[in-house]
């Protein structure tokens, strides 16, 4: 649909024609300031379609303060192909034009037909509201509303979804939302929304329950109650059953005759501990009695042994007898050989005292011998070394000075070596026969002669001549030559030497003697370490030990004998002290047995004597062959007296009275028992019979089977809801399964348009579209990666934005559809900052290229790259 | 020449939990009417007495007002009436018989066998040897002493019991309260009137089961009589007549339906079944939507004729074909889910079949009252 000129006269401000002609396929800028007009022209366009030219609440058409105006609006189009002219006139002369490529239309017929083009619908009563505008609501933009796609598109939904369907061909139901309607409110009556029962169906599954407990206590009662039936019959016939057969009367007849048989028992009871009383005393009496046999029997054997020990005692004394000789004789061999062995023992000692002595002196004289000698040796040394030492003490050196001389004498020598170098020396070689003087003294031959002072030679015929040495060092060398010569002459002088080579000699003299000396202390030494006097005290001393051993030696007298082993003699004389004391030991011991033998004998013979005379007594026999009789007649008749016991009490023990006590107990309580408990049955009876007589009355069979018949109906009922519930349920979610799979369908092609325009805003983003086709859920890129939220949640500038991609959308579907688009713009966009703007006019721009913009602003100066020159309002009104 | 009627099994004080309220109330009610038409027809036929062979009341503790009432039904007929404890009334330390005596409910004509031994009716030429059950189950035959009681030669003998006639069917050997299929002969008896078995039911030429008066199962073959038993004297062969007695026939049919003249053929049917009846219809297979008008249309039509018409369509699926889908103008993801729907009503689950079943019936109503919003809705589901 291309809108191509507007003209509108008596409309609002425009009371004269305003005509806005040559309008572009694409995009349109007109632009003016505020009250210019913009949205006036665009109300115009507005009630053009929407507004029935018969209404009478299109006040706001008419200009102010005008009420004769006829507010008027010219449309020319082209649109499928065609060129559509609407020519509407309001409140005054009313009309409606439409010429369609040559038909003409007018009326309501000319406003059907557009609003049939266009997708929209007429006010049944006043003025045209947004949720009538359909599709151009959704495309034609109110100034402040971009952002509130929402509305928009729920009331453009069903003309979009029949633009989809003409789309898609016949996927979509005709009556698809209808059907899921009532099937939802079909299912609402039995489910929640969350699938819970509700409403009868709830009511039923309570009721249900309900009765399923009360026919268990039902159950439970009729159980009961036929168990009671159950009780009543046995308890009926046990009842006449003991009432004829009486049990209890039997058991008290049991019960006496248990008593008369325990009353008989007793009395042998009684009998047996009278027995029993006699038989105890007859054995006490037969204790008593065997008692006093027992004591003359002992007193008898007493006797016995006491003639046994009474032999035995003499026997002792006999044999302690017959020893006592050998004894003795034992005793005395012992003593013989203990003397003996002792006077071996006296010579052994003195032999080996003398042999002692024998020893000693034979040493002592050795030691003796040794002794002269080393005293002889020191002797010879000691003259030696006191010899030596007056020598050595007489012809003292003192080295020192020896030392110092030669110290001289190399200095006088060196002295003299360096006087003969720096001395003139005078070379004469002389004619045979020739001489000279020199200082006196004649010169012959060939020679040299060293001048150290002023020399006088004498040239024989000639003359003399004076030669003088010249220099201050051949004076002072001949001063110290002169002065070393006198120490040098001094010191022999005092050493008493000639010269000191003499010196030397004797120095060396004097070591050979030292030496000497220290050889001769040291053998001194070794062998008279303490000196020689101690040497000659010890030769005295040996001496005179010597003598006396000697004299000793006299003392002892020679015996003679054959040398005795000491050893060997005193080990004997230990035998035989010991043999001794053992022999003295036995023959005091024996007659220590002899006598303590003897004394026995005396004493066993007493008592044995004693002990026959009493009982040889004949009073005492006598009684002892009575109490014999007396025993055993007691015997005879405690042995009767047992027999009958054990017989009795064998007897007594049969009966086993225990027993027939606990019979008697038992007896009498089951008689009690059974006239008890026939009385509580005869109770209880009564008591069944009135309890089952009232429930009866009851008719609890009956009421449980109309109860379960009732359950029966609630659960048939339960059931059929259930099923229904559950067909409903199924219906339902597969109506919704089927419809969102188709919307899904439906919105792949919206999405695609979508998407192309929100790329340029946010790349990679994505935003979904819902049931109705309305934008949701936005997913794009953002600082913290993926984020996804609803797009009502964002700004108000950028819902605005959205808005605005979403008709765009809308309008490249419709188009694609074959439905007319048209946008039409009221100052859009003024809540974009310039980025977010630049980008929106891309967006604007593409759109544009497909369909025909209107774009009305106050702020031209946004627009101005919008490639297209921007038509100034102000200009237009003017130019008409 | 004596007569007599011989009757069983009234089982009163049931209940018919199966059916609605309506219905079974008018079931039970059914019951004491089937007792007046015995009284009724004893006296039309001149019999000289009634012999009710166990289970009169079905328990033992039913109310006051059904023991009264049922005394009260008997009164048509004032001849002697001998009635015998059965399994549900057995003659217990206290029973629903001790209650009658005790409310003093019980007419003079009106003869309890509570215990073993014989009814002597010397007026009406008969001797009822009796054999009530005093505990709810036995497992002896409790007729075995009629072979040893003596009865008045000029009296008929004729037994009363209440049991299982031991071999007359495979699974009844080991069954409670057994009797002996000889007894008649065994027991020297002119006839032995029997209950237990809801059906009437012949053992031999002298032992019969009556069956029940009012039928209340739809197992039983042949209930709802009475049978008038005619014997010339000791000795004679039994003259024995059934008599209608029940008001309701209790039809049930198990049907396949595979084609649509199935689905006619069981239509015919139930159009020719006499009224009134008790109805359970249960149907497997498979029937398009045009079918399954027809079916739900002549159930509505058979409901206002019979007294209970129950039809279990749980097993029957819904296959609308392409015409039914076209004409209900499913089109889009209806039409798709109708298919789905076809498709899972196969399923081996019988429970998702059913429930897919259910759902394609809700929608396919929903989409023919869009069509025709006007014409008679056909009903949603079971009737």
């Amino acid at each position: 649909m291309k809108l191509q000129r507007v003209r509108i006269e008596q409309l609002r401000q425009f009371r004269q024609p305003l005509e806005v002609g040559e309008l572009g396929p694409g995009l349109n800028l007109i632009h003016g300031p505020n009250e210019s007009g913009k949205s006036t022209l665009v109300r115009a366009i507005r009630a053009a379609f929407f507004e029935r030219h018969r209404s009478s609440s299109v006040d706001d058409l008419r200009p102010w303060g005008d009420s004769s105006a006829a507010p008027s609006v010219e449309l020319d189009f082209e649109c499928r192909g065609v060129q559509w002219q609407l020519r509407k006139r309001f409140l005054q002369q009313k009309r409606c034009d439409l010429q369609v490529a040559g038909d003409s239309y007018s009326g309501e017929e000319a406003e059907d037909k557009l609003a049939d083009l266009l997708g929209f619908q007429f006010a049944s009563r006043g003025a045209s509201q947004d949720k009538h505008w359909g599709i151009p609501g959704l495309l034609w933009v109110e100034q402040g509303s971009g952002q509130n796609v929402h509305d928009a598109v729920a009331y453009a939904g069903d003309h979009l979804k029949s633009a989809l369907n003409s789309l898609l061909g016949e996927v979509a139901s005709s009556g698809g939302d209808d059907v899921i309607q009532k099937v939802q409110s079909q299912r609402a009556e039995l489910l929640t929304a969350t699938g819970k029962p509700r409403g009868d169906y709830a009511r039923l599954g309570e009721e249900q329950k309900t009765l399923v407990t009360e026919l268990a206590a039902l159950d439970e009662r009729v159980a009961h109650y036929q168990s009671m039936v159950d009780r009543l019959g046995e308890l009926r016939q046990r009842y006449q059953r003991n009432e004829q057969e009486r049990p209890w009367e039997a058991a008290r007849q049991s019960q006496q005759e248990a008593e008369n048989r325990f009353r008989e028992i007793e009395q042998w009871q009684q009998e047996q501990k009278q027995e029993q009383q006699a038989l105890d005393d007859c054995r006490q009496t037969l204790e008593l009695l065997r008692r006093q046999q027992q004591q003359s029997q002992v007193a008898a054997r007493k006797l016995t042994e006491r003639e046994q020990t009474l032999a035995h005692c003499k026997e002792t004394v006999n044999t302690l007898q017959t020893r006592e000789e050998q004894v003795t004789v034992a005793q005395q061999q012992a003593r013989k050989a203990y003397d003996k062995a002792r006077q071996q023992v006296r010579v052994a000692k003195e032999q080996e005292q003398r042999n002692r002595l024998d020893n000693d002196i034979k040493q002592l004289r050795l030691q003796l011998e040794t002794l002269g000698k080393n005293l002889e040796k020191a002797r010879a040394h000691q003259a030696e070394l006191q010899e030596t030492r007056n020598q050595q003490q007489a012809n003292p050196l003192d080295l020192e000075a020896l030392e110092a001389l030669r110290k001289t004498q190399r200095q006088l020598e060196q002295e003299r070596v360096r006087s003969q170098a720096i001395s003139t020396r005078l070379h004469y070689a002389l004619e045979s026969g020739q001489s000279l003087t020199l200082n006196g003294q004649s010169l012959q031959g060939e020679g040299d002669e060293l001048l150290l002072e002023a020399s006088t030679l004498a040239l024989p015929g000639i003359g003399e001549l004076t030669i003088t040495p010249g220099g201050d060092d051949l004076a002072r060398v001949q001063r110290q030559l002169e002065r070393l010569q006198e120490s040098y002459d001094n010191q022999l002088k005092s050493m008493k030497v000639d010269s000191p080579e003499q010196a030397g000699k004797l120095a060396e003299q004097q070591a050979q003697r030292k030496e000497t000396i220290q050889r001769l202390e040291a053998l001194l030494a070794s062998i008279a370490p303490q000196g020689v006097d101690v040497l000659e005290s010890q030769q005295q001393e040996l001496t005179r030990r010597l003598e006396q051993l000697q004299s000793e030696q006299k003392v002892l007298s020679e015996i003679p004998g054959e040398p005795v082993s000491l050893t060997g003699a005193e080990a004997a004389l230990e035998l035989a002290e010991q043999q001794l004391s053992e022999a003295d030991g036995n023959l005091q011991e024996h007659s220590k047995q002899l006598f303590a033998a003897t004394q026995a004998l005396e004493n066993a013979q007493t008592e044995w004597q004693q002990l026959k005379g009493e009982l040889d007594n004949p009073e005492r026999q006598a009684a002892e062959r009575s109490l014999q009789t007396q025993i055993a007649e007691t015997g005879e008749r405690a042995t009767r007296l047992q027999q009958s016991v054990s017989n009795r009490q064998e007897q007594i023990d049969e009966a086993r009275p225990q027993l027939l006590q606990q019979d008697m107990a038992r007896f009498k309580a089951s008689a009690e028992q059974l006239e008890r408990s026939h009385q509580q049955e005869a109770l209880e009876l009564t008591s069944l019979e009135s309890k089952l007589e009232s429930q009866g009355a009851e008719g609890l069979e009956e009421q449980r089977e109309e109860l379960a018949a009732r359950l029966e109906h609630v659960n048939r009922r339960f059931t059929e809801l259930h099923r229904r519930a559950e067909a409903l349920d199924l219906l339902l979610s597969l109506l919704q399964e089927k419809r969102q799979a188709l919307t899904r369908r439906l919105q792949a092609p919206l999405q695609k348009h979508l998407n192309h325009y929100l790329g340029v805003l946010f790349p990679k983003a994505n935003l979904d579209v819902d049931d109705n086709l309305m934008p949701g859920q936005l997913t794009r890129t953002g600082q913290q990666g993926q984020e996804t939220g609803d797009v009502l949640e964002l700004s108000f500038g950028a819902r605005e934005q959205m808005g605005l991609i979403s008709r765009l959308a809308y309008a490249d579907l419709l188009q694609e559809a074959g439905r007319p688009t048209l946008i039409i713009l009221d100052d859009t966009l003024v809540h974009s900052d310039r980025r977010r703007l630049d980008q929106m006019k891309r967006i604007l721009f593409d759109a544009a290229s497909r369909h025909q913009v209107l774009l009305f602003t106050c702020h031209p100066e946004n627009w101005q790259d919008l490639g297209v020159a921007p038509r100034d309002l102000e200009a237009l009104k003017t130019a008409n | 020449m004596p007569r007599f009627l011989h009757t069983a099994d009234w089982q009163m004080g049931r209940y018919y939990s199966r059916f609605d309220n309506d219905d079974a109330v008018a079931l039970a009610e059914a019951r004491f009417t089937a007792i007046e038409r015995l009284a009724q027809l004893a006296r039309d036929e001149r019999c000289d007495a009634v012999l009710v062979a166990g289970d009169v009341f079905d328990a033992q503790t039913v109310a006051d007002r059904t023991i009264r009432r049922v005394f009260n039904a008997m009164s048509g007929f004032s001849g002697p009436w001998v009635m015998l404890p059965g399994n549900h009334d057995a003659a217990l330390a206290e029973s629903v018989w001790t209650r009658a005596r005790r409310l003093n409910a019980v007419p003079d004509n009106v003869h309890l066998a509570l215990e073993p031994g014989v009814v002597e009716l010397k007026a009406q030429g008969l001797a009822v040897l009796a054999a009530p059950l005093t505990q709810r189950h036995t497992h002896s035959d409790l007729t075995e002493h009629f072979d040893h009681l003596d009865t008045p030669p000029e009296l008929l003998r004729v037994g009363l019991a209440h049991g299982s006639v031991q071999g007359l069917l495979a699974e009844d050997i080991d069954s409670a309260n057994p009797i002996a299929a000889d007894r008649a002969a065994q027991a020297n008896l002119d006839y032995l009137a029997l209950g237990d078995w809801h059906g009437v039911k012949q053992i031999n030429a002298r032992t019969w089961y009556s069956g029940t008066p009012e039928p209340e199962r739809f197992r039983n073959n042949e209930a709802g009589v009475a049978l008038v038993v005619d014997i010339t004297g000791p000795g004679a062969e039994p003259d024995v007549r059934r008599h209608r007695i029940g008001q309701f026939e209790w039809v049930q049919w198990r049907e396949h339906l595979n084609v649509a003249t199935d689905l006619d053929e069981l239509l015919q049917r139930l159009e020719e079944l006499p009224a009134p009846a008790v109805v359970d219809i249960r149907l497997s297979g498979e029937v398009d939507l045009a079918g399954e008008q027809k079916l739900l249309h002549a159930l509505s039509v058979a409901e206002a004729r019979h007294r209970s018409v129950q039809c279990d369509r749980s097993q029957l699926s819904l296959q609308p074909t392409d015409e039914d889908i076209a004409e209900l103008n499913a089109d889009g993801y209806l039409g798709e889910v109708i298919g789905e729907l076809r498709e899972q009503q196969e399923s081996a689950d019988d429970e998702k079949a059913a429930t897919s079943r259910d759902a394609l019936a809700i929608l396919t109503s929903l989409l023919r009252d869009r069509i025709e919003p006007a014409s008679e809705s056909a009903g949603e589901g079971q009737s």
